[in-house]
């Protein structure tokens, strides 16, 4: 304890300038593997070593270099290191705590390491051994809970959830994690609860908890019942849902403001003043550097409290001042590198307050809104694996978001009206939108200027098909519910209309690449199903009987896209294949487009030969459409404002697991106990002990 | 202390009772018996007294067992004035737990042999009490003068009213006299008594000792009482207090009173004779049970959904140890929360008053909505709560505010704004207990997609709806007969092979339905339809982020119940109320509280002598001197709005409303607007009202109009422009919907003018002296001047004939018409405020 400055040293495994033998606990640790029993030559052996700065590196390293044989002579020393361990955590003595924390730490880490290939049970026996694990782990999990939940000190918290993390994170893949099935049994739910749900912990801890909590809802999700997705699903206590919702709010929120800071930088200096074809090479090129790591695990926490919990889903209208604006000057942004999935929580000053600072310039904002943003930035650039991950996880989001009642209810709602700053990729043929403009809006209107920016985004060669399906799927469950609901909101559908209209087109254009790939009619026969929902169905939701006229005349106008697909469908309809019945659906789903351009083409085309008028204004075409109407008859189709509603299993289980085992990854890779350094944990246990 | 010194009182009692007899003012002695248990009035007013008490205060659950023994209670009532008269007397300033054992008597007389109820020096003063009335009877007799008796008996007779009480106490300067009505008080009914407490409490800050000392004891009284009471009375108090002097303002009597309110120390006795007696007597129960069966009901449902969320988990996790920490978090206050009995409900006023005041630092109406509706939701995280409305007619519990349905109203620099709140009715806002927080998204269980009504169409109902066309297929460029074969034929194979991994429910369109006949609708119906539908939907007027409040007041009061009620989690309760209230931060509404009186006067004279004048008196509360709120209007928008909204004439809005001319429903609102137009003329004449422009006007769904803001009546006007000379504001515009000068409407609204006149003028008084007890001490503008309520009086022109009277309305219509200035307001209030 006489070198406080050998701290540097805790975890980086790489530095090589190890002084064994030195350290009287390196001597101590010796003596555990070996086969004796260290307390036969010192009684006190066990006491003492709790007091001893832990060497992380050095224990892990040693419990790696262990092969079988050594391991099974060693086992009872190792499973008597645990309990002694566990023991210790009930301790008064706070020190004691903190390196039984430590050394558990690098007992599941140093067993793991070693033993990849392991059994879960192997490696449980050579922790605690069988016939105690049962209990080890009860008593590990309880001296844990309590202290989590107690009024201890705030270090010893974050290291036991430091520890948690470090437990759920050792496998790949979480639900090979054998030792989690006693976390399951001696659930921690209740304490991960308690941090969200106080301000002070909440700021503290709660990254962590959020994270740990969003790992543990994913072991062995669909082979077993998992108390922790029962207990989540039932939470109704608000202060906790909200503080659940604060702290992933401001995860994203600091995400979205790092992003922003990146753009701005880059978009300083001369690149503005390049021409705009060197610009766009080199927009490209900052794309690069603009992609801040996202932040998938706290995606995660937020698709599993969506997804679970049906009282999750008003935290996610609560309005919080926009802090990002707020958070910028007063607090620096976080020292370490690795803020997005580090452990180092983002700070959370504003959360401490509970009431709203008074800042005329501040906009109100609520968690759906930035996440949106961050959305629109995540959607922006797919291309490598990470941020399709965080794409389509924010379309799933947004599925269940679409799908549920009461959230559709304040999506929808008059009254609250936000404007929302989307943000767009910067693209030649079109301005960078000036953000003042934007009108306030309800909400709805912002996800689907989202889901439009995607579509007419997106359209490459490395086509994002399931993402497009999502999209649309996305789009169709909002018109159902303004359909069902009788809502017209005041739309510029004729956006969503083009958009469609050109993915229709991008679809024949690229018709064989993209088939050989994709199933790409059942996207053209949602994209159609659309049109159909607006043709038969429009009088329920479309704002004014001149936005029905709009659509027809979006329809006519587009006429040879919706021609060429039927050519197309009706080509592979007719022809066998595998493709033949999916396309052949697509032909019966055109019967009502084709009605009305079949109907109305030979009349625009008389009224301008009566007229003599080569080119027909829009308003001439609308004048003819709307006194056309009466003589057509339209087929009404079934189950148009029907859809499937979302489930995880089976179809995303796949997504998730290689998701959860990503994550898992990273933050194995970023928790590091050394953010705790010695120094302060002394000077804070110094008037304690 | 207070003991001792009671202690001697029995002696000094008999004292007290000689000297007064004895000395010269023989009328203060005679008067101060009270009066005897056969006095006319008593018998029919106590139990009416007792059985108003239970819905408002909880000690009186023992009192209102009282009902049943008339007599007895009588008995009480007399020894409690008996023993409060004599007190004061004594000038016991430590008269406040006397006047509290007093109300607690009750149990006495139940013939329970009380156990001590206050302090055990009870029984033999009541012995002594009851005593007295016999020798002050004996006294009366004997002391009997013409002059006195008159007045007694006008006193104990059935016209003393209340209005004649506070007339009395104000005007009398016999002290005697003063504590008599003080007395008296106790007598009258609550709500009555209640109307006129701004007199009651301006009298009791503004004026002499001996009239404080006649009112205070029953304040106190009813202090203990009432918490509702007991704020009131302390908002009162600080608001007609805020005009003194700093310096005495701080050892006024008001402001003492206040803070003895405020301290909470004013509690109900019975809370302290419940403790004792666990078991209350077997009469009382009844309310008791009555308030548990209120609580269990509206406790059930949040206790029946937490158990369906509970068995959604279906999965056998044992949830005791979840439970365990879940319960830490208690949702419920603690029901009984004596030492915090007034801190709730002003928690909750200081927070809706925090609203307002930081909304006034924002720059748009926008960014004030916004903030608006996030400040308020986080208010709903604290409600339910034991906090109500004082607007309301009902006890009730507010349960929530529907945040998103709150309204920045049109303020240049203030920032007044209307929340609707939801509350759940009670049987005693004090003692019922304060309903469970139900969460949010509950409300997915009482109400689905599938139950809006009219929103879950069947696609059978649909294709039912529209008038099907039955292969109504004469254009042939629609699509091909082989079109339709084919799709006929592709049926059955689709359905069998659609076995793939799109469900039931894919966005397939052309399943499971292959039996039916293709249905066929025209495209000219659904357009047809979307333009029906949006004509056929009552005229809305459109969002202005300028004008918020302008969608919100229009949307019909019923509609927006039953949306916000469709919308709550509580909704499904059937106590479930909806209440809307207007905040006012930074404005006084004294003067509104003021008018609101004055209105109410005259309505109720209006409709004792059947004159079928309209007006609408809405709420005031006063809170301070530069805070309070207001009661909305419902189902009214203001004649700028209407006519921003509408760019119609007045006439023809009435026309696009309610129909053209003849038909019923605009002879009604014609009818309406006649009546209450005339009424309102009246109100500005005889007020002086000003500032009558077009913001300040609403009209209602019903076609009456309705005047708001009175903050320039009596003798104060706008910037002192010399404006608005008139009698009243009488546009053309109005005259044209009454149906133009020569009409019957026209004349009718004449006469109705007379009418409403003579009737106000023969209960001139009582409007009188609202305004002149208020004029006390009060620095209001509306008082500016020395002749304010001479004025006042002379606008009800005593001296007239009927025939004169009637010329005098003609010339003040014919003014009013023909006036300039008028119309030159309009315009300059367009000028300056944008207000047409």
């Amino acid at each position: 304890m006489a070198q406080p400055e050998k701290k540097a040293g805790l975890l980086k495994r790489t530095s090589s300038s190890k002084k064994p033998l030195k350290e009287k606990v390196l001597l101590m640790y010796e003596q555990i593997f070996t086969k004796e029993d260290p307390s036969k030559s010192n009684p006190r052996f066990w006491d003492e070593l709790f007091l001893m700065k832990v060497n992380l590196e050095y224990l892990e390293g040693k419990l790696e270099s262990l092969d079988g044989d050594e391991v099974m002579k060693v086992k009872d020393n190792i499973n008597s290191l645990f309990q002694h361990c566990v023991q210790a955590l009930a301790e008064e003595h706070q020190i004691r705590v903190v390196n039984a924390l430590q050394t558990l730490c690098a007992l599941f880490r140093g067993v793991h390491q070693k033993n990849r290939s392991a059994t879960g049970f192997d490696i449980i026996n050579m922790l605690m051994g069988f016939d105690k694990a049962e209990l080890r782990m009860k008593e590990l999990m309880e001296s844990l809970d309590a202290l989590l939940c107690g009024d201890g000190s705030q270090s010893l918290k974050s290291l036991c959830l430091k520890l948690l993390l470090c437990l759920v994170t050792v496998t790949d893949n979480i639900s090979q994690n054998t030792i989690l099935e006693y976390v399951m049994i001696n659930s921690i739910f209740e304490a991960i609860l308690q941090i969200l749900s106080d301000v002070s912990s909440r700021a503290q801890h709660g990254y962590d908890a959020v994270v740990l909590l969003a790992l543990l809802v994913n072991y062995r999700k669909y082979e077993s019942v998992n108390p922790y997705i029962v207990k989540l699903s039932i939470v109704d206590d608000e202060p906790t849902l909200d503080g659940m919702g604060m702290v992933i709010h401001h995860a994203l929120t600091e995400y979205n403001r790092q992003y922003r800071d990146k753009e701005e930088e880059n978009q300083g200096g001369f690149f503005s003043t390049l021409t705009s074809m060197v610009g766009s090479m080199f927009i490209a090129d900052a794309d690069e550097k603009l992609s801040v790591q996202t932040n998938e695990a706290i995606l995660l926490a937020l698709y599993e409290a969506v997804h679970l919990n049906r009282n999750f889903i008003t935290v996610l209208a609560q309005s919080h001042p926009e802090m990002d604006m707020a958070a910028a000057p007063a607090v620096p942004v976080p020292s370490s590198p690795a803020t997005p999935l580090g452990t180092t929580p983002p700070s959370l000053d504003l959360m401490n307050n509970p009431e709203l600072p008074l800042d005329p310039n501040l906009q109100t904002s609520n968690l759906l809104i930035t996440f949106l943003k961050y959305s629109s930035i995540v959607m922006q650039d797919t291309k490598d694996e990470h941020r399709l991950n965080s794409a389509r996880l924010c379309l799933i989001i947004l599925t269940c978001i679409a799908e549920d009642q009461y959230a559709d209810a304040f999506l929808h709602d008059d009254n609250m009206n936000f404007r929302v700053n989307l943000h767009r990729m910067p693209m030649r043929h079109r301005k960078k939108a000036v953000d003042k403009n934007i009108p306030s809006r309800p909400l709805v209107c912002a996800v689907l200027d989202l889901m439009v920016e995607f579509i007419i985004t997106h359209m490459m060669k490395e086509f994002p098909m399931d993402l497009y399906v999502r999209c649309i799927q996305i789009i169709h469950k909002l018109i159902c519910y303004q359909k069902k609901c009788r809502v017209r909101m005041h739309y510029t559908w004729r956006e969503l209309w083009s958009a469609l209209i050109n993915l229709l087109k991008f679809l024949l254009s690229n018709e064989t690449i993209l088939l050989s790939k994709h199933n790409i009619f059942q996207l053209a026969l949602q994209v159609v199903n659309l049109f159909n929902m607006f043709i038969t169905y429009g009088d329920t939701f479309l704002p004014t009987p001149s936005s029905y006229d709009e659509l027809y005349y979006e329809i006519i106008r587009m006429h040879q896209v919706f021609d060429n697909l039927y050519c197309m469908v009706l080509r592979v309809s007719t022809n066998a294949g595998p493709w033949k019945e999916p396309a052949s659906k697509v032909t019966h789903a055109l019967v009502n487009v084709r009605a009305i351009i079949n109907h109305f083409n030979p009349k625009i085309e008389s009224y301008a030969a009566v007229n003599h008028i080569s080119q027909l204004s829009e308003d001439q075409v609308l004048e003819v459409v709307r006194s056309n109407y009466d003589t057509l008859t339209l087929k009404l189709q079934d189950a148009l404002d029907q859809f499937e509603r979302y489930s995880e299993q089976p179809r995303e289980a796949g997504f998730f697991k290689e998701l959860v085992r990503s994550i898992s990854l990273n933050v194995r890779k970023n928790v590091s106990l050394s953010t705790m350094s010695q120094d302060v944990l002394l000077k804070e246990f110094s008037s304690i002990s | 202390m207070g003991d001792t010194e009671l202690e001697i009182s029995p002696a000094q009692l008999e004292e007290l009772q000689k000297s007064p007899s004895a000395s010269s003012t023989s009328t203060t002695s005679s008067l101060s018996l009270p009066s005897s248990p056969s006095s006319g009035p008593r018998p029919s007013s106590s139990p009416s007294t007792s059985e108003g008490l239970p819905t408002s205060s909880p000690p009186l659950d023992v009192i209102s067992e009282g009902v049943g023994e008339p007599i007895l209670v009588i008995d009480t009532e007399v020894a409690k004035k008996a023993c409060q008269e004599v007190l004061q007397k004594v000038k016991f300033l430590k008269a406040d737990g006397e006047v509290s054992s007093a109300s607690s008597e009750p149990v006495l007389v139940n013939g329970t042999s009380h156990p001590e109820s206050t302090n055990g020096r009870k029984p033999p003063k009541i012995s002594e009490e009851e005593a007295e009335p016999l020798k002050n009877v004996r006294c009366r007799q004997k002391n009997n003068s013409s002059k006195q008796s008159l007045l007694l008996r006008l006193f104990e007779s059935k016209l003393f009213d209340i209005s004649m009480a506070i007339s009395y106490l104000y005007n009398s300067k016999e002290p005697g006299v003063q504590a008599y009505i003080g007395n008296r008080l106790f007598s009258f009914r609550n709500e009555d008594v209640d109307f006129y407490l701004p007199q009651l409490l301006n009298m009791y800050i503004h004026m002499d000792e001996d009239v404080g000392d006649a009112i205070k004891p029953y304040v106190v009284h009813r202090c203990r009482q009432s918490i509702s009471f007991s704020l009131q009375c302390a908002w009162l108090l600080g608001a007609y207090s805020s005009d003194m002097h700093i310096s005495t303002q701080r050892h006024s009597r008001g402001t003492k009173l206040r803070k003895l309110i405020l301290s909470d120390e004013l509690k109900p006795s019975s809370q302290r004779i419940r403790r004792e007696m666990p078991q209350p007597p077997p009469s009382c129960p009844p309310p008791l049970h009555h308030c548990q069966g209120m609580s269990g009901h509206s406790l059930s449902p949040s206790k029946r959904t937490h158990q369906r969320s509970k068995s959604d988990a279906t999965l056998s996790i044992s949830l005791s140890s979840n439970l365990k920490r879940t319960a830490s978090n208690p949702k419920v206050e603690a029901c009984q929360d004596e030492p915090v009995r007034l801190t709730p409900q002003r928690e909750f006023i200081k927070s809706l008053m925090g609203i307002g005041k930081r909304l006034a630092t924002l720059p748009t109406k926008e960014q004030k909505t916004q903030r608006l509706i996030s400040e308020l939701s986080l208010l709903n995280h604290k409600l339910p709560a034991r906090v109500w409305l004082s607007t309301a007619a009902f006890d009730h519990h507010v349960v929530r505010v529907p945040h998103t349905q709150a309204v920045v109203l049109n303020s240049k620099d203030k920032a007044p704004y209307l929340i609707y709140v939801e509350v759940l009715e009670c049987e005693n806002f004090e003692t019922s207990s304060v309903p469970v927080r139900i969460p949010e998204t509950r409300i997915r269980s009482t109400r689905s997609v599938e139950n809006l009504p009219d929103c879950g169409i069947t696609p059978d109902q649909r294709a039912s709806s529209f008038s099907t066309v039955p292969n109504y297929d004469n254009d042939d460029e629609a699509w091909s007969v082989d079109d339709i074969g084919e799709l006929q034929v592709e049926f059955p194979e689709i359905h069998t092979n659609s076995c793939d991994n799109i469900s039931q429910f894919s966005v397939d369109s052309i399943t499971s339905q292959e039996s039916k006949e293709p249905i066929f609708i025209a495209a000219g119906d659904i357009r047809r339809r979307l333009s029906e539908q949006l004509a056929h939907t009552p005229t809305t007027f459109k969002r202005d982020p300028e004008d918020p409040s302008a969608v919100a007041l229009k949307e019909p009061w019923e509609e927006k119940v039953r949306r916000i009620r469709e919308g709550s989690p509580y909704g499904h309760l059937p106590y479930w109320r909806l209440l809307s209230v207007i905040v006012k931060c930074g404005d006084d509404l004294r003067q509104e509280l003021l008018a609101y009186q004055v209105l109410k006067q005259l309505q109720i004279i209006w409709e004792q002598e059947r004159v079928p004048l309209w007006i609408k008196p809405y709420k005031i509360l006063v809170i301070s001197s530069d805070s309070g709120m207001i009661e909305p209007v419902v189902n009214a928008v203001s004649i700028h709005q209407v006519k921003k909204q509408s760019q119609l004439s007045l006439l023809d809005y009435f026309r696009q409303e309610h129909g053209d001319f003849n038909t019923e429903e605009f002879l009604t609102a014609q009818r309406n607007f006649v009546q209450s137009c005339a009424g309102y003329c009246l109100i500005c004449y005889l007020l002086q009202v000003k500032d009558r422009h077009n913001g300040n006007i609403l009209l209602d769904s019903e076609g009456h109009i309705i005047h708001i803001d009175f903050g320039f009546i009596l003798s104060s006007s706008p910037r002192n422009l010399g404006f608005e000379t008139s009698a009243f504001k009488l546009t053309s515009e109005f005259v044209d919907v009454m149906g133009g000068l020569d009409g019957d409407m026209f004349n009718y609204y004449k006469m109705l003018m007379l009418q409403g006149l003579i009737a106000a003028r023969k209960h001139m008084e009582k409007v009188i002296q609202i305004v002149e007890i208020m004029h006390q001490g009060s620095q209001l503008p509306c008082f500016h001047g020395s002749s304010t309520i001479r004025n006042l009086k002379e606008r009800f022109h005593m001296n007239l004939t009927e025939e004169q009277l009637q010329v005098l309305v003609e010339q003040m219509v014919d003014g009013s018409m023909r006036s300039i200035t008028t119309k030159l307001y309009d315009g300059f209030q367009y000028l300056t405020n944008g207000i047409m």
